[in-house]
């Protein structure tokens, strides 16, 4: 029961990166391909400041999430102009910055050996884990709604507007670079945050769990459940994690022998998912339209 | 000045890989128009069929070299017709190709760790000699590797910069319409460019794998530092690719020479990101 707790729990860690994607992808254009840089870096925060300067929980997720926003800001500053592959490439290359550090700083991280134990915010006996898992859902509900919320608004308008033709909403006097960096700035910071709440889910905190996975994880479920629908990024994650990580690593009849494949199984899988979805459906599971099916006979390679 | 010595030295022995890698990388991109994440999987297959022919087909080390970097090419190619082509064809944005790409270096690496294991592997290497320059050592492969580098990259270059061949494929990346109206099938140049740049990849696999180790994640490993390497080059540009990997070699082997290896990588990947800001700095 505690497992399936702490699998559901991850499992909103999860949506929550996804729907934050959502937002700096699907809406707004970014494609921030260092989703475990951010989440890394807010996990490895918290565990830091919670173990060798003994700050309370509450306190270490704030300075962690302003630390995490003053970083995701000047890292905005230097790279938002740029066109969308160049974006993808340094958000790439600043979460390998992030899991480098994680090594050598072992003064801060204790490198590989690992760093530990994070303790909950609260402790009632066998009740913290179930109250934190309800914490959980109920920021990743609040999240949906607000991204529900988002699409609706002014704000969400001009979203699609500068995602859609950039050039076009600036000439109309809308200051698009500023938009960006804010938003960028506040979902990057979220993302961090995340990852502190991450921290005591898994208590033991070692470089390799800052892998490309992870990133990877989360934008197949985004692009899987649609990355312009804003209920694409939860449907998405039930659907990878959910199914893969939940059901199957738990509840299939696999022998211990064959246990070990079973994550290569399910990044190979995951992969095909992605090229299958790219190529036959590439809006998503949720899109309106389904202009994959219909290929454009203009366009050559 | 033992330190310039020394790092200018095993920087060079060392780029080799990357130089290989970042030439045959910068072909499809320029021709192509966009960053593929699944050229690490031509580095990585190009290291295990040498593996294969070397050690289950018991071919030596310098005899598998040869079919090792054809299959790479082939695969390579594979991945153009069956994936890439049709995913063109269908109007996919750059940003998605890229998104695409990295779907399908998941699916090739995890396929490969579930045939062969995700266990290192060793390439049977050939005999090893120590030569001695200036002070400084180093092993026979080392010398072959450069060299062969030095081959493969003085035939690109002719290629690209001095033969018709190299003209199309100019042409082609500059100006689409205008290579078709004059009598170019760009299909068949395309398919040529990334056999080349598959070889390229292979190759650069098969000479890191002998001075390391054969694993899965080889590819991957390396393939953010030669995206790196080529947009600071600036795409299409095998010179420039060529010099950069230099750079990139000399600056990480100063940086390992006097502290950890893994700074040396933070360095460049903090290098990289200013390097593309001060160039959208300039655009804007």
């Amino acid at each position: 029961m505690s497992y399936l707790i702490f699998s559901m729990s991850l499992l909103l860690i999860y949506i929550g990166l996804a729907q934050l994607l959502h937002i700096q992808f699907g809406m707004l254009g970014i494609a921030n391909f260092g989703v475990v840089g951010f989440w890394g870096f807010g996990m490895y925060g918290v565990g830091v400041l919670r173990v060798q300067y003994d700050f309370s929980f509450v306190d270490a997720l704030v300075v962690t999430g302003v630390l995490m926003a003053g970083a995701s800001y000047v890292l905005g500053r230097l790279i938002l102009r740029l066109e969308n592959q160049a974006v993808l490439c340094a958000t790439i290359a600043f979460s390998s910055i992030v899991a480098l550090l994680t090594v050598t700083e072992k003064w801060l991280t204790f490198g590989v050996v690992g760093l530990g134990t994070i303790s909950y915010p609260i402790k009632i006996g066998w009740a913290t884990e179930a109250l934190y898992f309800i914490f959980l859902i109920v920021l990743v509900v609040a999240l949906q709604f607000y991204i529900l919320k988002l699409h609706k608004s002014r704000l969400g308008r001009l979203m699609l507007a500068i995602r859609d033709n950039e050039e076009l909403a600036a000439s109309l006097g809308k200051d698009t670079v500023r938009t960006k960096l804010v938003l960028f700035t506040i979902t990057c910071s979220l993302m961090g945050v995340l990852g502190g709440l991450s921290a005591p889910l898994n208590q033991f905190l070692t470089p390799n769990m800052l892998v490309p996975g992870v990133t990877f994880a989360v934008w197949i479920s985004l692009v899987l459940g649609g990355k312009e629908h804003p209920l694409g990024a939860t449907i998405g994650v039930f659907v990878t994690f959910g199914f893969f990580d939940i059901l199957i690593e738990t509840y299939a009849p696999v022998s211990p022998g064959l246990a070990v494949m079973v994550p290569n199984l399910k990044l190979f899988l995951y992969g095909a998912l992605l090229v299958g979805v790219l190529m036959f459906r590439p809006s998503g599971f949720l899109a309106r339209e389904t202009k994959g099916l219909f290929p454009d006979k203009e366009a050559r390679p | 000045m033992w330190l310039i010595r020394d790092s200018i030295f095993i920087g060079l022995l060392q780029a080799s890989p990357l130089i290989l890698a970042a030439m045959g990388f910068t072909l499809i991109y320029y021709l192509n128009g966009f960053i593929n994440f699944a050229y690490g999987e031509s580095i990585t297959y190009g290291a295990y069929f040498a593996a294969l022919f070397s050690g289950a087909f018991g071919l030596g080390f310098y005899l598998s070299i040869v079919p090792a970097a054809i299959l790479a090419g082939l695969l390579s190619v594979g991945t153009y017709l069956y994936i890439f082509r049709p995913a063109l064809l269908r109007g996919v944005k750059p940003s998605e190709m890229i998104i695409l790409s990295v779907g399908l270096s998941f699916m090739l690496r995890y396929g490969l760790v579930l045939f062969v294991g995700a266990e290192n592997e060793y390439l049977s290497e050939p005999p090893i000699a120590y030569f001695n320059f200036l002070g400084v050592g180093a092993t026979n492969l080392q010398i072959i590797a450069l060299l062969l580098v030095l081959v493969f990259a003085f035939n690109l270059y002719w290629i690209i910069y001095r033969t018709e061949f190299g003209e199309i494929i100019r042409g082609l990346a500059n100006n689409e319409e205008l290579a078709m109206a004059s009598g170019i099938n760009p299909h068949k140049v395309s398919v040529k460019v990334w056999f080349i740049a598959g070889v390229a990849g292979g190759l650069s696999g098969i000479f890191s794998g002998v001075f390391a180790l054969v694993n899965p994640l080889m590819g991957w490993n390396v393939i953010l530092i030669t995206i790196m390497v080529t947009i600071v080059a600036g795409v299409g540009s095998v010179r420039g690719a060529l010099l950069a990997s230099v750079v990139a070699g000399i600056i990480t082997a100063s940086i390992t020479l006097i502290s950890k290896p893994l700074y040396a990588e933070v360095v460049l990947l903090t290098a990289f990101i200013l390097v593309l800001w001060y160039r959208g700095r300039k655009v804007v």
